[in-house]
């Protein structure tokens, strides 16, 4: 039955183990990682797609993504660009994927909404008017529920 | 002297005042202002005293407005104010200072140094001496409308990612909604779910609201450069929508800075009191919930300390209802030393994180907010300013803390249940 | 000229030059500062008890919070020698009888063991603040000829008092004169230094106080 709402969304992520929800967050944040492009996403969300993963490596890259997050905001007065911006929320999304202690957490939603807000970046700097990131999430999480 | 100096002269010898001259006449060299600051106390440096941040304008004052200074120059026994020196001032007012208001709270003999550096930046901006950073984020608020070259389609993409994420419609242009909202760029661009998160308490509280499409921008890079005339640009902006829309109360955002600007100095500014309130949106947080607007459930449990942004508590007079705010969402809420009115800053406000050449102090400066976490070591910090959250992310980044910060409105607003009336997809 | 000439020209002359430079410097002062007016707050009060300039002129004596523990020296030496000229100024009965001769107003003073006593405290926090002065960094840069100076002009009135009050170092007819000459040179540039904090503390208070009531926080 195919996902076409938020709730069915959220409701089917939290059903996947810890390891299944980083490799589909890793899915999610892969469509908007131009907006990037940054060596430590990157490896962030390579390290989410392994099935195992050790908790020492989790930490680095984890350390690693959460300095790129703080490094990409925008400075308070600088002039900024939407594009760029859209960079901070890829890392954002990222840091969610590789977050070490997730008890009771939504990792895979909190990355899919961090998505949806770097698209909106996109469409805030005027290259897009509209985007349908959430329809083509339910598209990538019925994938990998049929596999 | 050339032009810009002369400028800058001018416009110090026009805003000196009584309380300046009487500030000045009273400073005894005790050095206490120096122990109140954060650039002094983390670097040693004696240069970074608050008072001495004003040297060429107590020199002026007193050759323009003392009997004794006038016959000195007469007889060319004092040193004028020169560009070099004003040049060499910029790092002591600019980049080692974000106006935090910690000196004026403990000097002996009362002398208010934060309303002297204010004034003196209007002297330094008049003679081209304010850091580009700034120069370029008012520049950007008059001719953008937003220091950051936030526009209106921006604001509106961001409205329509709420409407789909909580089915909550976000009001726009609406005549006689009872609270006008501003923005910061901060905000629109670090943490859109701040608009999310009004969405949903004004919801709940039921209480009509709406943003402006002329004037959504509350950050004043004009009162941070120390530009009168161009802080009257962008605060008329706003007295205008407010007045068009017939808004009882205009909601300043979480930026500390933009609630000073709006709140104390905007009716100076434009020459006129307001015909509406303005709140800062933990004011109006506080009010509904001593209204019992405010339903939340459940708490948040681990440990949380909270970090009391400059503008709003000591210079604003906002202290309280964080704290009531605080104890409605958590189990676990512990003050760190020094905090509410005494509260250190976190050495970002005032224009000075714009300012580059300043990371490095700003650093060295975080060693006391850092030592202020170290004394309660707490698994968050909860806060009211989109620039002090990152600021403080910047230093624990640096100083390799591991140490999350979380907005205070989001935190209340994600305990408030998603709104039932919400269509399937908006969850 | 000789002692008594000289004791007698401080008394006279020199006390009619004395007070007159200081008061007229304090008037003209006090004109030149508060003259300048200020520009009235439009912004919505919010007001607060307690929170006011009224409030702050007092509150204001005392240590901001965590101030002290950093800098006991000088809020405590501040507090001895300020409390100290005023017991020995005002409480000593010599001085309250010059009072009652230049303005016919007097009123009871403290034994004067006492204000030895006091006398002896405020000379010794007054070098310990002069030795701080000169070793804490900030003070050193902050000082200048005038800090120096003015410390002077507020010491030796104290010193040399004492030392004619114990009939020491110079013959007492001598050592009164040299007094109150210090008396007088403290008058002639209260005004125009720092030391006119004196008077422009309150104002300074008040002002601070009342910025600050206006949006409801008490300092």
């Amino acid at each position: 039955m195919a996902t076409t709402n938020d709730k069915e969304f959220k409701s089917r992520l939290e059903t996947l183990s810890i390891s299944q929800q980083r490799q589909v967050a890793a899915l999610f944040v892969q469509r908007v990682f131009a907006f990037s492009n940054d060596v430590r996403i990157k490896a962030a969300l390579d390290m989410a797609m392994r099935a195992d993963i050790s908790d020492a490596e989790l930490a680095v890259v984890s350390q690693a993504a959460n300095t790129a997050r703080v490094e990409s905001y925008a400075q308070c007065g600088r002039d900024s660009d939407w594009n760029t911006q859209a960079g901070l929320f890829v890392a954002k999304a990222a840091v969610s994927c590789v977050r070490p202690d997730v008890d009771g957490q939504n990792l895979a939603w909190d990355a899919a909404m961090q998505v949806r807000v770097a698209r909106t970046c996109e469409a805030a700097s005027g290259d897009v008017t509209d985007h349908k990131e959430a329809e083509a999430q339910y598209a990538i999480l019925d994938d990998f529920l049929s596999k | 002297m050339s032009a810009s100096l002369e400028k800058g002269v001018r416009v110090l010898k026009e805003v000196i005042d009584a309380p300046i001259a009487s500030y000045f006449s009273s400073c005894v060299h005790c050095g206490l202002c120096a122990e109140a600051c954060l650039f002094y106390t983390e670097t040693g440096d004696p240069k970074y005293t608050p008072i001495h941040k004003l040297e060429p304008m107590r020199r002026l004052y007193e050759q323009e407005y003392t009997v004794l200074g006038r016959l000195k120059k007469l007889i060319g026994l004092s040193k004028a104010v020169t560009d070099a020196e004003l040049a060499e001032w910029q790092e002591l007012v600019y980049n080692s200072c974000t106006l935090c208001g910690r000196c004026s709270a403990v000097c002996p003999v009362g002398n208010d140094i934060v309303y002297m550096v204010r004034k003196f930046r209007e002297g330094m901006s008049a003679s081209g001496n304010a850091p580009e950073g700034i120069k370029g984020a008012a520049n950007r608020t008059i001719t953008i409308g937003s220091p950051m070259g936030v526009k209106l389609p921006a604001v509106k993409a961001q409205m329509r990612h709420v409407q789909e994420d909580y089915g909550l419609p976000i009001p726009m242009d609406v005549e006689g909604s009872e609270y006008l909202v501003m923005l910061s760029s901060m905000e629109i661009m670090n943490f859109p779910e701040y608009l999310g998160a009004i969405a949903k308490i004004m919801h709940q509280a039921g209480k009509t609201w709406t943003l402006c499409s002329t004037a959504f921008e509350a950050t004043n890079a004009g009162m941070q450069i120390g530009n009168s005339d161009l802080a009257r640009v962008i605060v008329s902006r706003i007295v205008e929508g407010a007045e068009r829309l017939k808004v009882k109360t205009v909601i300043s955002p979480e930026c500390g800075h933009a609630y000073t600007a709006l709140r104390w100095e905007g009716a100076n500014l434009v020459g006129r009191p307001f015909s509406f309130h303005v709140k800062h949106i933990i004011e109006v947080l506080g009010e509904f919930q001593e209204q019992g607007l405010l339903k939340t459930d459940g708490f948040e449990t681990d440990r949380l300390t909270f970090h009391d942004p400059c503008q709003l508590a000591r210079r604003g007079g906002v202290i309280k209802q964080q704290r009531s705010l605080m104890n409605m969402v958590t189990k676990n809420f512990v003050e760190m030393p020094d905090a509410g009115f005494m509260n250190w800053c976190c050495g970002g406000g005032g224009g000075a994180s714009a300012i580059e050449e300043g990371e490095e102090l700003r650093m060295e400066a975080f060693k006391k907010k850092k030592s202020q976490f170290d004394a309660v070591k707490p698994d968050r910090v909860v806060t009211a300013c989109a620039n002090c959250r990152i600021v403080m992310e910047e230093g624990i980044e640096h100083y390799k803390m591991n140490l999350p910060v979380v907005g205070l409105t989001e935190m209340i607003a994600d305990h408030i249940p998603n709104p039932v009336a919400a269509k399937p997809e908006g969850n | 000229m000789n002692e008594m000439q000289f004791l007698t020209w401080v008394r006279g002359t020199g006390l009619n030059l004395a007070i007159s430079i200081f008061l007229l410097g304090v008037f003209v002062r006090l004109f030149e500062i508060y003259s300048l007016g200020r520009k009235k707050d439009l912004s919505e009060p919010r007001n607060v008890a307690g929170a006011s300039g009224m409030n702050t002129v007092f509150r204001r004596s005392l240590p901001a919070d965590g101030m002290l523990k950093n800098s006991p020296i000088t809020y405590i030496g501040g507090y001895i020698f300020h409390i100290g000229l005023a017991i020995i100024v005002f409480l000593f009965v010599p001085h309250i009888k010059l009072f009652q001769g230049l303005t016919g107003l007097s009123w009871p003073g403290l034994p004067s063991q006492l204000v030895d006593f006091a006398t002896i405290l405020t000379i010794v926090a007054m070098l310990v603040i002069l030795f701080d002065r000169i070793t804490k960094p900030v003070k050193r840069y902050l000082s200048t000829f005038q800090d120096w100076f003015t410390w002077a002009l507020t010491f030796l009135p104290v010193l040399t008092g004492w030392l004619a009050v114990r009939h020491l170092l110079l013959p007492y007819t001598t050592m009164l004169a040299v007094h109150i000459l210090m008396v007088e040179l403290l008058l002639v540039f209260l005004p125009f230094t720092k030391l006119f904090h004196a008077f422009t503390v309150f104002g300074s208070r008040w002002y601070n106080g009342a910025v600050n009531g206006h949006k409801g926080v008490a300092v």
